[in-house]
Parts: C-alpha cells; sequence; structure tokens
C-alpha cells in the first residue's frame, strides 16, 4: 500500500489548506462534543437519581466499566513502551541483544516480561511494537504469552497465595514458560507469517523503517492516537462482553463440579475465561476456591486466565487473524488442561 | 482516540470525586490516575499538533479514529464497533457512579460454599477481645460462620456490623443477607460475602439494597424455612448512607 507523501513540510499558503481547515473543523467539533460530555456528567450527577436503572442493567455498566478503568492505564502504559521500542529504540538491538538461533531466541524473549511488567493486555501494543521493529510473529507471540505470568508481580502474588502447595506456584510458572514456547515454535513453522495477521497490521509491518517524518516527538504523539484508535474500540467490546457474560451467567454453575478431576479443570478453564482478571492479581482471586477445587484445576485458571480471556480476544483481533486467534485458543486450551490434569493426577 | 480521552477523563473525575474505588482496587489508585493523565496530555498533544499543522493525506493518516481504509466490509465492522464503543462511552458519562448490587450479589453464589481470604480463623477468633468482635466486618463474620456453626461460640459476643440488603432466596419475608464485596482486582471480580439476618417482615420498613448498621448478637436461627442455621437478631437497626468505600478487600 503506498502512503501518500506527507506535505506538512508544504508552505501553509499552498493547496494543503483546504484540508487543514477541514481538520480544524473537524478538531473544533472533537473539542466541543468532549465538552459537551463533560457538562452532560456534571448535569447528570446533579439530575439523573441514582436508582434510575433497573439493577442487572447499572451491574452490567458497573462492570463493564470497571474492567475498562481498569485496563486502560495498562493499556496506555504498553502503547508508551510500544512507542519507546518503535520510535526511540535505535536500530540493530535485537541484533546485537538477541541469540541466533530460533528456539534460543524464543527463550530469552520468554523472560522479556520479567523487565515489563505490564498487564496482559497491555502486552498486545507491546507486542505489536516489537513486530513492526521486525521480532517474528512467533517471537513476538511467545512473549505476548509468556510475560502475564513470567512477570515478577506474578510470581510474587502467586506466592504470596498458595506457597509451594500443590505445586501450583511451579506449575504456573513452567506452564506458562512452557506452552508460550510451544505456541512460538508451532507459529514458526508456519510458512507464510504475514498471513497470521490482520491486513492493516500486515501492511504496517511491512512499511519501511525509514518514514521520518517529523520529529520523534511529534511520531510519539501520532502513533499514540493510531495505536488508541486501533486498540480501545476492541477493549471496550472486551469490556462489555466480559461484564454482559458475568452478569447472565450465575457463578454457582461452576462452582458445583470443583471436586471432579476431570470436570473441575473444565469449570475453572471456563471460568478464567469469562471473568478476565489481571494476571497480577488472580491469585487473590482464585485462592478461596482452593478449599473446594483440585490443585489442578487452580493451576488451569492461573494458566488459562493470564494467557487469554474475553478481553484479550477483542484485544487480539485488532492484530491478528480469526483464524489465528482461533488456533491459539485451541493450542492454549488444550495444552492447558492437558498440565493441569497432570497436576491432579500427581498432585 | 476521542474514547480514551473520554474513558481518562471518566476516570480522573472519578477519582477526584472519590467514586474511583466503586471499580478498581484502591492499590491501582495512583497508577490509574497518572495513566489516564498522561493519556490525556497525548490526547490533547495530538489534539494541538492538528491544529498548529495542515495535515494534507486523506488516504493512509491513521489520525481517522474510526474511518478505517480496508474495504467496505471491514469499515461496516468497525463502525459497528466504533458505534458500541460510543454507546458505552455515553453510558459512563450520563450514568452516576455506583456499586455493585443484591442482583449480583444473588447470582454470585452468596450462599454458596466460598468465603474470599481476608476473614477471621477460628484460632485467631477464640482468643479475641470483645473490643476486637465489635470491629468485625460481615466478612470476618461470614467466614466464622462458615467455619462453627456452633451457638455457644457466639453467646455473648457483640455484633455490629454494616451492609446492605440482599433478599434471602429461602426465607425472603423475613430473612435478609447483610452484605459487602469483596474485591480482589476490580468490580468485575467481586465477591459478596453476607450474613443471615432474622428481622421479621423487614420489608414493611426497609427495601432491598439499603445499607444498614446493625448491632446484636448471633442466635439459632428462628426462621422456620431458611437454609441457615444461626443467624444475626438485631437489637439496634440504623439505617445509613452508603459509605463513600463500599467494597471490602
Amino acid at each position: 500500500m503506498p502512503t501518500v507523501v506527507d506535505t506538512r513540510a508544504a508552505a501553509p499558503g499552498s493547496s494543503t489548506f483546504g484540508a487543514s481547515r477541514h481538520s480544524s473543523v473537524a478538531l473544533v467539533a472533537a473539542i466541543v462534543i468532549a465538552l459537551g460530555l463533560v457538562t452532560a456528567r456534571m448535569v447528570s450527577s446533579a439530575v439523573v437519581p441514582a436508582g434510575v436503572l433497573p439493577n442487572r442493567l447499572q451491574d452490567g455498566l458497573t462492570l463493564g466499566m470497571s474492567v475498562l478503568i481498569e485496563s486502560l492505564p495498562f493499556v496506555v502504559l504498553g502503547i508508551v513502551i510500544s512507542i519507546a521500542v518503535r520510535i526511540w529504540l535505535p536500530d540493530g538491538v535485537f541484533v546485537r541483544v538477541l541469540p541466533r538461533s530460533p528456539w534460543l531466541r524464543r527463550i530469552v524473549i520468554s523472560f522479556v516480561g520479567m523487565l515489563l511488567p505490564v498487564c496482559e493486555c497491555g502486552n498486545v501494543p507491546l507486542a505489536r511494537g516489537l513486530m513492526v521493529r521486525g521480532l517474528t510473529v512467533a517471537e513476538s507471540m511467545t512473549f505476548l504469552f509468556a510475560a502475564p505470568i513470567l512477570n515478577p508481580i506474578t510470581v510474587i502474588t502467586t506466592a504470596q497465595a498458595f506457597g509451594w502447595s500443590g505445586g501450583i506456584l511451579v506449575a504456573r510458572i513452567a506452564g506458562g514458560f512452557f506452552i508460550a514456547n510451544l505456541l512460538g515454535w508451532l507459529f514458526s513453522r508456519h510458512p507464510d507469517p504475514e498471513s497470521l495477521l490482520t491486513a492493516g497490521f500486515a501492511a504496517e509491518c511491512r512499511l519501511p523503517a525509514h518514514e521520518e517524518h517529523g520529529t520523534r516527538w511529534n511520531r510519539s504523539v501520532q502513533l499514540f492516537s493510531t495505536e488508541a484508535a486501533n486498540l480501545l474500540p476492541a477493549l471496550f467490546v472486551g469490556s462489555v462482553a466480559a461484564a454482559a457474560v458475568q452478569t447472565l451467567v450465575p457463578r454457582s454453575v461452576l462452582v458445583v463440579l470443583g471436586t471432579d478431576p476431570i470436570w473441575s479443570v473444565v469449570a475453572m478453564i471456563g471460568l478464567s475465561f469469562i471473568i478476565s482478571v489481571c494476571s497480577t492479581v488472580d491469585a487473590f482471586f482464585i485462592l478461596p476456591f482452593a478449599t473446594t477445587f483440585l490443585p489442578g484445576s487452580i493451576t488451569a485458571f492461573l494458566v488459562f486466565g493470564a494467557m487469554i480471556d474475553i478481553r484479550m480476544i477483542a484485544l487480539l483481533r485488532t492484530t491478528f487473524s480469526t483464524r489465528t486467534i482461533i488456533q491459539l485458543f485451541a493450542v492454549i486450551l488444550l495444552a492447558t488442561a492437558a498440565l493441569s490434569w497432570l497436576v491432579n493426577l500427581v498432585a | 482516540m476521542l474514547l480514551v480521552a473520554v474513558v481518562s477523563i471518566a476516570t480522573i473525575w472519578f477519582a477526584i470525586g472519590g467514586r474511583l474505588d466503586y471499580y478498581v482496587h484502591p492499590r491501582y489508585l495512583v497508577f490509574t490516575v497518572i495513566m489516564a493523565s498522561i493519556a490525556l496530555a497525548l490526547c490533547v498533544a495530538r489534539a494541538a499538533m492538528i491544529i498548529r499543522r495542515p495535515v494534507a493525506h486523506t488516504n493512509h493518516d491513521a489520525d481517522h479514529d474510526d474511518e478505517d481504509d480496508d474495504p467496505p466490509p471491514a469499515t461496516r465492522r468497525q463502525a459497528a464497533l466504533s458505534g458500541l464503543a460510543v454507546l458505552v462511552a455515553v453510558g459512563m458519562i450520563v450514568f452516576p457512579p455506583a456499586t455493585l448490587s443484591s442482583a449480583t450479589a444473588l447470582q454470585r453464589d452468596l450462599t454458596g460454599g466460598t468465603t474470599p481470604a481476608g476473614g477471621s480463623s477460628l484460632s485467631s477468633a477464640q482468643s479475641a477481645s470483645s473490643a476486637a468482635f465489635a470491629k468485625f466486618t460481615v466478612l470476618d463474620w461470614s467466614s466464622l460462620l462458615r467455619q462453627t456453626s456452633n451457638v455457644s461460640f457466639y453467646a455473648g459476643k457483640p455484633v455490629a456490623v454494616e451492609g446492605f440488603i440482599t433478599p434471602s432466596p429461602t426465607d425472603a419475608a423475613n430473612t435478609f443477607y447483610l452484605t459487602r464485596f469483596v474485591i480482589t482486582c476490580c468490580a468485575v471480580d467481586a465477591q459478596p460475602v453476607g450474613v443471615p439476618v432474622y428481622l421479621p417482615n423487614w420489608r414493611n420498613s426497609y427495601k432491598s439494597d439499603e445499607w444498614l448498621n446493625l448491632t446484636g448478637g448471633f442466635e439459632a436461627n428462628h426462621s422456620t424455612s431458611s437454609a441457615d442455621p444461626i443467624a444475626l437478631v438485631p437489637s439496634g437497626v440504623k439505617k445509613i448512607s452508603a459509605p463513600s468505600d463500599p467494597y471490602l478487600y
């Protein structure tokens, strides 16, 4: 896709004036809308009484908002770090720092998350940045799915919650590492890695590295707005979906299955998919279930939920094709289930 | 980009009003506000960029937030997603911040077997003083209730708890649960905890979801149809307004 030449450097009196008028009008309109929203907020806090929505609907809105408000800072942080990687990182750093052989590279990349403790949703913009900067799709996947588990905060909170009991801590870390590298290896064998991505993002990766328009600060700000435009609608949809499912599905359905060695794993995978808790604190969330559920199913929750859930699927869809996501989901599901059944057998 | 601005504004607004803890665990407060501020600053910077410099490209410039250059089917999907996002954004702005209600409490297995971590253990409770008991929350009491239903353990111990009313599914006329939510990360993982309260015909004076401050003691449950063996029999009932920090951690 050829890009139109940027004429930002052209003189203001040229034919670009018409286009600039258009953008300024759009901008003014946007500001008016924003101010209108702020005013609406102020007015509604005075006028709209607290109980105007029916309980279930209000709860659904509250839940959706909570996921959104909780995730946004991490996504923003991920975008900021990704901008640092894409624009500020000197060329050739990856070539120098990473080992040559593919599977060694993936192993090293698995541990990059130790340096950048972002929630799983924040890793998506970061993985995008890595891919644009030259990492293969498979390597970015390894990073994306290893980072939520192989990160200091997650390890500490899991250790705090479970200690060494039931082998849960070890199983989580080993499982996360193994599954992420498994995914990386599987997808590295794909003959056409670009087809794994969405058309839009693949094109972005294909752009030559030296499209320099303006200073690095300007490009950073522009990139922020681009990435935000890509990721935010997905984040909204993911949050709404997570909230809707929570509001509609009663939780007792899952709790009943706690002691069955096979079905408890299935139930926990289902719960972790629906719940979308941050991987850094999900250990505390699941801790009370540890009395009724077997250790393997707890492991399933901690491994599966850290890698994929409703909100993540929405975010991944900005970058990977639907077919890729289905494949990812299937592999993670099977690998987690196998690992957890093993833990149930052994522990 | 407008979406980022909306969520950032809403976040900062809630934080200023002290209502951010309706949605997320307090440990995230500082980080959330800092990130929201950075996001907002970047949005403003981008807006300033647009004003200052004439932007010529219309084709592949990605600062068109919700328009897309993909072939038509993708544009329609994008439009639908963006429409949904805008709807939620409007909802965020228009409706006042709220806590979770009894509907969620009932749906999330209030009466089931799991109690969140953080309640009192039986051994530590046995040696606690009277003053300590008076400070116990519904989380502490519901933990204890799961560990022992020996009535003599509870005799004479003063109970002073706050929470909102969730009707009992088994004896709605005379029993309710005084409930609060425990949050790990954000409201989406909120787990309800509650203690059963025996107050005959409570519906004459109170409504579901109202916040109460109760004092009294635990006794064997007088209700004939309720499933709980022990219930709080209140000696003092006071209506309170919802606390500014409604969740337990």
